[in-house]
């Protein structure tokens, strides 16, 4: 399969004055396990990347390759612009918030929030002040006296950014830091992550596989698989326009099709999904499909339409019948499972985009499917079936 | 499984469920229960003197024992001596088995892992007597360690029977103890709060003192306690390495009730040992506070 190919692999000295962070073809092997391979990117100071990837894809080790507390079997770190593979991550000048938080428990909030200062020599009669600011900035104010445990889980989400940021450091990392959270809290401390970043500018590097999350708080999204860089672009782009397979599917509720190619005319393909002739737009790396060849095609749940009645469909590039096989009722929404005929093809998800209309399907009832040749994204067929699930965010 | 249930509500009403911890701790007061008499027997046995004429005991109540065993000075030097020593034992054994521990528990390597666990059970299958024997076949007149110095021209060299060798087979017997009761309190200390300190500007050596040492306190305290007071009431390594010269309060206990058979004046020496014991215990607990023995409510 086509990965995206790193833009440029040689350090060009210009590039590194602007990019606050930028890994050149880093690999990281345990013994025998690739958790990471030739890894680039550069990201610009100020920025917020969410790195989203299911587990095990080597989020976490990516991120402790560039806090230091790892050292990549190959390539290359550069932090504004200084190779730091000899800099040991005390050295580093980055702020970090652990999966657990790490928050030492034998302190209390204010010590902790101190503890950088302290260890970074500052001038001890500015540390109280400057601690009560950033406690502030949490909006932990008055708080600092509490012992880690006499605060709630929300509360010390807060203390372990406070105790990140207080020492003003070049980069923030973040490592799932938001997970253990429900849902609600989560959500909250999502956009307080944004607040806080945009207030500071502080370059921040999240790690989530919170597909929501990464489109909510970012700038930058990297999607990683296996180890691989999948694709690196804005959030919407990510969700609009995703570069492999992998990404169209771990991204949204997506319905996964296959087939044969019958004709390439610019971006639009034919594909051949068992008796039925659709049209999809090519997507991923160009030049890759090839008539005749297997392709794999994904189609987002929002972008079908569903219609009792054919003729309401007309205009849309592919229409296709089926029946009701389940009612999933989610709140705002409403995902119907739709059993066609296509081949090697689950039923349909469908979302009822004419919630106007109030009609309710059922099980059973016959109706038809239509979409637009844009909405079906074409790539190259993928080596062997998915094993990944796509994470639908909770 | 309702009949059953029913039979158990027969044998065992629920309203009795609430003396279930207490009926657990039973063997426990038991225990305690039965050290209390023998105690209050000691007591009273501390009480009486020895009439040196028919090797009775005295009728009547004194306290000439406890004169004596503060005011000779044998028992000071001895009583001085194994406090002293106590507090040596414990020290250096905490310094070595604290790194030992820290290996053990955060090397990557499985296998040295194993091999740094091993080390330190196999000697616990040998006997501290058994052990002592061993240092006496090392460290003797005749002893490999003399039998290399005469190798290279070294006339032998007296290894054994000084307060050197005592300590030294006393630290070398308390160590597993040590490392086994510290290893835990360390692997409690997650990993992630080293690195976290790192990450905010600790080098290594800052990063121990300020998180894992203060971390680590409990284990700290609980294993120089149990260092502290089976050194205190040591006898075989006195016995065997001090060969008479270098006894420690437990051997002038034995003396007493075995070799002069003066009941009296070692029931008042052992009841002195106990309460030394528990003063030292009380007074590191006063200064590092019960919570570090996790008896506190600590997460
Ligand atoms: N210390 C290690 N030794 C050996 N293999 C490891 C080690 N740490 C991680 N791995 C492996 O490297 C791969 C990537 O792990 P990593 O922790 O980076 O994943 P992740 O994307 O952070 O996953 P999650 O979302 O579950 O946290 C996994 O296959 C994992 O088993
Ligand atoms: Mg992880």
């Amino acid at each position: 399969m086509e990965r995206m190919k790193p833009a440029f692999r040689q350090p060009q000295a210009a590039e590194d004055r602007q990019a606050a962070v930028s890994v050149r073809g880093v690999s990281m092997v345990y013994d025998g396990v690739h958790a990471v391979r030739d890894a680039s990117f550069d990201l610009a100071q100020g920025k917020f990347l969410t790195i989203l990837g299911p587990s095990g894809s080597g989020k976490t080790t990516l991120l402790r390759l560039i806090a230091g507390f790892l050292e990549p079997t190959s390539g290359e770190i550069f932090i504004n612009g200084r190779a730091v593979s000899a800099v040991p991550p005390h050295r580093r000048s980055i702020g970090m918030v652990f999966q657990k938080l790490a928050l030492f428990p034998h302190m209390t909030a204010a010590q902790n929030v101190a503890f950088p200062l302290k260890m970074r020599r500052r001038d001890a009669r500015t540390i109280p002040e400057r601690v009560e600011r950033y406690l502030e900035l949490v909006r932990l104010g008055g708080l600092g006296g509490r012992r880690v445990h006499e605060l709630s889980g929300g509360q010390q989400q807060r203390v372990a950014i406070a105790r990140a940021l207080v020492f003003e450091p070049d980069l923030l990392l973040l490592d799932e830091p938001l997970a253990a959270l429900d849902r609600k809290l989560r959500e909250e401390m999502q956009l307080e992550f944004r607040r806080i970043q945009r207030q500071l500018g502080v370059t921040t590097i999240n790690v989530t596989h919170d597909q929501r999350e990464a489109l909510v708080v970012s700038d930058e999204v990297i999607v990683m698989e296996a180890g691989m860089i999948e694709q690196n672009a804005s959030p919407l782009d990510t969700y609009r326009a995703p570069a492999t397979s992998f990404v169209a599917n771990f991204l949204g509720v997506t319905n996964r099709l296959s087939g044969v190619v019958t004709s390439l005319d610019g971006d639009r393909i034919g594909l051949l999904a068992g008796d039925h002739l659709m049209v999809g737009a090519a997507a991923g790396p160009g030049g890759s499909l090839q008539i005749g060849a297997r392709a794999s095609a994904a189609i987002r749940a929002e972008q079908i339409r569903i219609s009792p009645d054919l003729f309401a469909l007309s205009g849309l590039e592919t229409v296709l019948s089926g029946t009701v096989s389940d009612v999933i009722f989610e709140g705002d929404r409403v995902v119907y499972e739709i059993l066609t005929v296509l081949p090697e093809t689950g039923p349909l998800r469908v979302f009822d985009h004419d919630v106007g209309s109030r009609r309710q399907y059922r099980a059973g009832d016959a109706v038809h499917l239509g979409w637009n040749a844009r909405d079906l994204f074409v790539y190259k067929a993928d080596p062997e079936p998915a094993a990944t699930k796509p994470d639908r965010g909770d | 499984m309702d009949a059953l249930e029913a039979a158990a509500a027969v044998v065992w009403p629920a309203r009795f469920a609430a003396a279930v911890p207490y009926l657990m701790l039973a063997p426990a007061v038991l225990l305690v229960g039965l050290l209390v008499i023998g105690l209050a027997y000691i007591g009273d046995t501390s009480l009486r003197t020895l009439d040196t004429s028919t090797f009775l005991l005295s009728d009547d109540y004194t306290l000439a024992n406890y004169r004596r065993a503060l005011s000779e000075s044998l028992f000071r030097t001895v009583a001085a001596r194994s406090l002293q020593a106590s507090l040596i034992v414990t020290a250096v054994t905490l310094l070595l088995a604290f790194p030992y521990a820290y290996l053990m528990v955060r090397t990557p390597s499985a296998a040295l892992r194993k091999l740094l666990l091993i080390a330190l059970f196999l000697p616990f299958f040998i006997g501290q007597v058994v052990r002592a024997y061993g240092w006496l076949i090392i460290l003797g007149n005749q002893g490999m360690v003399n039998d290399a110095l005469s190798l290279v021209g070294v006339a032998p060299l007296r290894l054994l029977y000084n307060y050197p060798s005592v300590l030294f087979g006393l630290i070398q017997y308390m160590l597993p103890f040590a490392v086994l009761m510290l290893a835990p309190a360390l692997t409690a200390i997650p990993e992630e709060l080293e690195a976290a300190a790192h990450s905010l500007g600790a080098n290594w050596l800052r990063a121990f003192w300020h998180v894992v040492l203060p971390l680590a306190r409990p284990g700290l305290v609980g294993a120089g306690l149990v260092v502290l007071t089976l050194t205190l009431t040591d006898f075989a390594m006195p016995a065997i390495l001090g060969g008479g010269s270098q006894d420690f309060i437990a051997n002038a206990i034995y003396d007493q009730f075995f070799r002069t058979s003066d009941q009296g004046l070692g029931a008042t020496l052992a009841l002195l040992l106990v309460a030394a014991g528990s003063l030292l215990v009380g007074l590191v607990l006063y200064l590092f506070g019960a919570g570090t023995l996790a008896m506190g409510r600590r997460r």
